[in-house]
């Protein structure tokens, strides 16, 4: 039950983690990130690869994952998105090129992953790192690391982003620019630097959550495509944009994964266990139908 | 007689140009963000793998429970139904009329479903739709009873009356005539006054609710046709494949890459898409037949560098020729003969009108 709900919690701060980054990338350019499935696998890979080739934790590759899952983020934003946002593109042409994007990124993870398998001889098809993990514990109670960490890092990302957002002048400048695009270009803010931080932080998020979540679930390069609909579940749920109401979606819709079903299943039967994936879907429509503005509908008014 | 090859891309072809077609119903001439069309190719698929097998098990006196899906039984099930569907060219024609009848129904259904978030949500509607995509394919994936769960079934097939040497080429043929009716419908539907009415609403919802239209009523009928046709494409890839796992219908292939065909050949355009569908199953086909020296001269396994093509592909369009490879062109309407021709009729009428409102009103004072 302990291991379950370390789990269970490690799940859903990644959760809360990758959907922060969608609705940060969301609110700024208006950009559903579907390329950000394939930033969740690439985070897992570049964690992955660090720990077979190098050995050490492996949360020292973590940072390393964010480097890389940021410099993807700007590229994507300096290649394609930069140009739709200039020739004001609709919003499915936004969501498609991501899409594109991540059929890119997903094609080079995959000559990537089979490049690891043929010289290094590593089984990079499909790994479990959650055994490389450490065990902390004192007496008979012992948890992996990754129960600790995960929510830690997701409580310095929301100070982190809470600091940065109110307190530096261009986190200000960019809920500006968020809130009221034209009134914030007018008054001087440089756009194109805002929707620029805003990709190079979602890229990082992303892969950060893929750096972590290797530790919790199987990796594999198509990973974070089924994942996908559980992180777009968890930044809806929350409110679309609102950054720290999908930080709660994502953290809600990845415990009710974990717990509810075990939750369910004592109640019915383990039958239900196999209907995990439908669980975020299902968080998802019943959010939209009963509360289509998301959980952060509840604490922001909006002032007329 | 036609080689497999051939017929490989006639299928594939009529498949892609079923979907995209009703994907274009739907985004090209209503702009919705139709992000589910698995949805109802899966639920079409579904209905093919368990309907009418067990119509017919029930009619012959098979088991036709929970013990049809089962995997212990079905292929013997299965088996029995097609020996006696070979000797039976009426009753294999019934139930493939039947099943695409039952297939466009139930897309209907799936359609006419989704209009209650689509008439309400706005920027999410694209992500809910695939989600709700998502979910059917997990339960079908997942609940055995239905269409076998991990292990799939078997789909009854209804070409086998012809023999095994024709059999193919005669499904490919009966799915290729299927997606020309399909085009040809789609067609119509631009250039009635049906489709001048949706594209109106696209254009200008506001001014068109003005005018009287129903924008409600307008988005639940159009789902409801794209769902529809989807759904005629999905048995039809059950029926030809004679099989059904659910795990291999995935949101890329089903959703994502009709997209894809769709805003290359031109959103909002048939003949775009025809031709957009056309060259991407050539392209792909290619890619399959010169997989060993691709990937010799490349030096990478060719699926990822159809990934990264259809990627590339995508950005492309997105980037320098978002109208498509054919642009949406104006409505076709009646040659300007026919409108003064049609004033001038009116104008009779009106006069007639007049003149024996006249006499009436003479009469009475």
């Amino acid at each position: 039950m302990l291991d379950l709900v370390v789990k269970a919690i490690a799940y859903s701060s990644c959760i809360g983690i990758g959907a922060v980054a969608i609705a940060l990338i969301y609110s700024a350019t208006r950009t559903f990130n579907f390329a950000h499935a394939s930033l969740v696998s690439w985070g897992m890979y570049v964690v992955f690869a660090g720990v077979y080739l190098l050995g050490y934790m492996p949360y020292y590759y973590i940072p390393i994952a964010i480097l890389v899952g940021a410099a993807l983020g700007l590229v994507i934003y300096g290649g394609v998105n930069r140009w739709l946002l200039k020739a004001k593109a609709s919003e499915v042409n936004l969501m498609m090129s991501t899409l594109g994007a991540d059929l890119i990124l997903f094609g080079f993870l995959n000559i990537y992953s089979d490049y690891l398998i043929q010289v290094y001889k590593i089984p990079a098809k499909y790994f479990v790192l959650e055994v490389r993990d450490i065990m902390i514990g004192a007496g008979d109670i012992s948890i992996r690391l990754i129960g600790i960490v995960a929510p830690f890092v997701l409580v310095a990302i929301v100070i982190a982003l809470h600091i940065f957002l109110t307190k530096t002048k261009i986190g200000i400048a960019m809920r500006a620019s968020i809130e009221n695009p034209e009134l914030a270009s007018i008054s001087g803010v440089n756009r194109d630097l805002v929707y620029a931080l805003a990709w190079i932080i979602g890229g990082g998020l992303a892969a950060l959550s893929g750096g972590l979540l290797s530790l919790v679930v199987a990796g594999y390069t198509a990973a974070g495509m089924t994942m996908i609909v559980t992180f777009f579940a968890g930044a809806i749920v929350g409110g679309l944009f609102s950054v720290f109401g999908s930080l709660l979606g994502g953290l809600l819709v990845g415990l009710s994964e974990f717990l509810g079903i075990a939750l369910l299943a004592s109640i019915v039967g383990g039958w239900v266990y196999a209907y995990r994936p439908a669980v975020p879907l299902a968080a998802l429509a019943i959010t939209l139908l009963l509360k289509p503005e998301g959980l952060a509908g509840f604490f922001i008014k909006v002032r007329e | 007689m036609f080689p497999p090859e051939v017929l490989l891309i006639m299928v594939n072809f009529a498949i892609g140009l079923i979907i995209t077609i009703s994907l274009n119903i739907e985004v090209g001439l209503l702009n919705i963000p139709q992000f589910g069309r698995l949805l109802a190719v899966v639920m079409g698929a579904i209905i093919a793998a368990a309907v009418p097998g067990r119509i017919l098990a029930a009619m012959l006196g098979y088991p036709w429970g929970a013990e049809y899906a089962d995997h212990m039984y079905n292929y013997k099930i299965v088996a029995e139904i097609n020996s006696v569907l070979a000797n039976n060219p009426l009753l294999s024609a019934g139930i493939f009329l039947l099943t695409l009848i039952i297939a466009a129904l139930i897309g209907g259904v799936t359609g006419y479903l989704c209009a209650y978030p689509a008439i309400r949500l706005k920027e999410t509607l694209g992500i809910t739709l695939l989600a709700f995509g998502d979910l059917a394919v997990t339960i079908a994936w997942n609940y055995d009873p239905l269409v076998g769960g991990t292990t799939g079934v078997f789909v009854i097939d209804p070409f086998i009356f012809v023999g095994p040497a024709m059999r193919f080429t005669i499904a490919a043929f009966i799915t290729l005539v299927v997606a020309l009716a399909v085009y040809v419908y789609a067609e119509l539907l631009v250039r009635s006054p049906y489709g001048r009415m949706l594209k109106a609403v696209r254009d200008a919802e506001i001014a068109a609710g003005i005018y009287g239209k129903d924008i409600i009523k307008v988005r639940k009928q159009v789902l409801i046709i794209g769902g529809a046709i989807a759904a005629m494409a999905g048995a039809l890839w059950a029926l030809f494949t004679g099989s059904m796992k659910a795990a291999t219908y995935t949101r890329l292939q089903w959703t994502f890459w009709p997209w894809a065909f769709m805003m290359l050949g031109g959103v909002g355009n048939n003949l775009g898409i025809f031709i957009g569908v056309l060259i991407y199953t050539i392209v792909r086909y290619l890619i399959i037949v010169y997989k060993g020296a691709i990937s010799t001269v490349v030096g990478v396994s060719p699926e990822w560098l159809e990934y990264i093509l259809i990627g590339l592909l995508i950005i492309l369009i997105v980037l320098f020729r978002p109208q498509g490879l054919l642009p949406e062109k104006p409505t076709y309407s009646i040659s300007a003969r026919r409108v003064t021709s049609i004033v001038k009729k009116v104008e009779e009428e009106v006069e007639k009108q007049e003149e024996s409102s006249q006499s009436k009103s003479n009469k009475t004072s």
